[in-house]
């Protein structure tokens, strides 16, 4: 796996980097927020354990807080991982679609 | 089953860390009706999932461990081991150069070495100041007074050696079972001293809130040092070859030599990369994707 764990689109880290781009967020914003742009259902098991790797490679940093909720945010490194994935995905995107003849460009 | 019995699942140290916060979560998730059996199953597994992660990054970190300790060990102790013999050995003009070659290469690499240390430290420094002066210097107090003992017991070692290398003659030296016992027990000084200090190094830098530009560089200077520091091996084989006339030795200097040109370009290239993207990162709005192309790996 690459050290940033982004594999594929639906990859739970991905998604919160996605998530997180837009500000910070405590785990249960980030479940509703990745089920409405994504479509996808992350349990609280698997949020945590994404959440868990993201911190730990420094992707993601946890902010202060008096609440139990704590919202995390995204880092520099961490915009650097997503930006590079999402280039990638682009890439792959474009070339898919137009091959397809769906992509006018 | 209670959501905090749920909790037994995870390890202790991600219990304290992260229990009461996935807690919160959990009370959230079943407030708004979520079926409990798939909640509670999928909390069990990501416990389940958590304790093989921390004994693989255990087992990771042990080997790690090991393999800095034993390049340490090699660099210092065939360094330790070589050169009184090096330099006292009396060598025909046909291979002086190739002794004065890897001296040469020798002082580089260790000058090197020391200069890049020098400047990661100097790029840091803002940042440790700062840290200090917010109070942090107890969080990192035991680590460094471990580091400096170890690096004192490592400058005694060195200087009984030099003594030891001065006052007596090659075939003293080979002989002397007490020079030999300091080479082994300076060897293991300058190993966990390198260690001690590493560690101190990596638990200061948790704390430290480094400017763009000095976190851009670190990268880059990692990969100079690491380059430099193993450029020593080499350079102590091709000499050690030169005094013995040895063409094994030579061969062996040579393949090291060989290798260290092929990974170090590499692995520069590689920090000089990251170090691009990650000062790219520092203004999201002027990432420039081509830039961020890794060709499917985003190595962070």
């Amino acid at each position: 796996m690459a050290p940033s764990g982004l594999r594929k689109a639906n990859d739970p880290p991905l998604l919160i980097l996605v998530s997180l781009a837009d500000g910070p967020k405590h785990g249960h914003a980030l479940a509703k927020d990745i089920e409405d742009f994504a479509g996808v259902k992350l349990g609280p098991g698997a949020l945590y354990g994404a959440i868990t790797r993201l911190v730990e490679r420094g992707l993601i940093e946890p902010l202060g807080s008096d609440d139990r909720r704590r919202p995390y945010q995204i880092t520099p490194p961490g915009s650097a991982a997503l930006a590079g994935a999402l280039a990638d995905m682009r890439r792959v995107t474009r070339a898919g679609l137009a091959r397809l003849g769906l992509d006018p460009a | 089953m209670k959501p905090t019995r749920l909790l037994r699942w995870y390890p202790r140290t991600w219990r304290e860390r992260y229990g009461e916060e996935l807690l919160a979560l959990i009370q959230d998730t079943l407030d708004e009706g979520r079926p409990t059996w798939r909640l509670r199953l999928g909390v069990i597994w990501g416990g389940l999932g958590e304790r093989v992660h921390q004994a693989v990054r255990a087992g990771k970190a042990a080997a790690k461990g090991a393999s800095s300790g034993w390049l340490t060990a090699v660099i210092a102790g065939s360094t330790l081991a070589n050169l009184p013999w090096n330099l006292k050995a009396p060598l025909p003009p046909a291979r002086a150069w190739q002794k004065t070659a890897a001296f040469d290469a020798l002082v580089g690499a260790f000058a090197v070495t020391g200069v890049v240390v020098l400047a990661s430290g100097l790029v840091a420094a803002p940042a440790f100041i700062a840290f200090l002066r917010e109070g942090g210097w107890p969080k990192i107090r035991r680590r460094v007074a471990w580091a400096a003992g170890a690096t004192v017991a490592a400058g005694a070692g060195l200087a009984g050696l030099f003594l030891g290398q001065r006052s007596m003659s090659s075939a003293e030296l080979s002989h002397s079972g007490t020079y030999g016992a300091g080479v082994v027990a300076t060897t293991v000084a300058i190993v966990a001293a390198s260690g001690l200090w590493a560690s101190a190094a990596t638990a200061t830098a948790k704390h430290l809130k480094l400017a763009t530009r000095a976190r851009a560089a670190q990268p880059l200077l990692g990969a100079v040092t690491l380059t430099a520091a193993l450029a020593i091996v080499p350079a102590n084989l091709i000499w050690l070859a030169a005094t013995e006339s040895s063409l094994p030795w030579l061969v062996v200097g040579v393949a090291n030599l060989v290798v260290l040109g092929f990974v170090s370009p590499r692995m520069i290239g590689r920090a000089v990369r990251l170090g691009r993207r990650l000062r790219a990162a520092s203004g999201r709005m002027t990432v420039n994707p081509s830039a961020q192309r890794t060709h499917g790996r985003h190595r962070f």
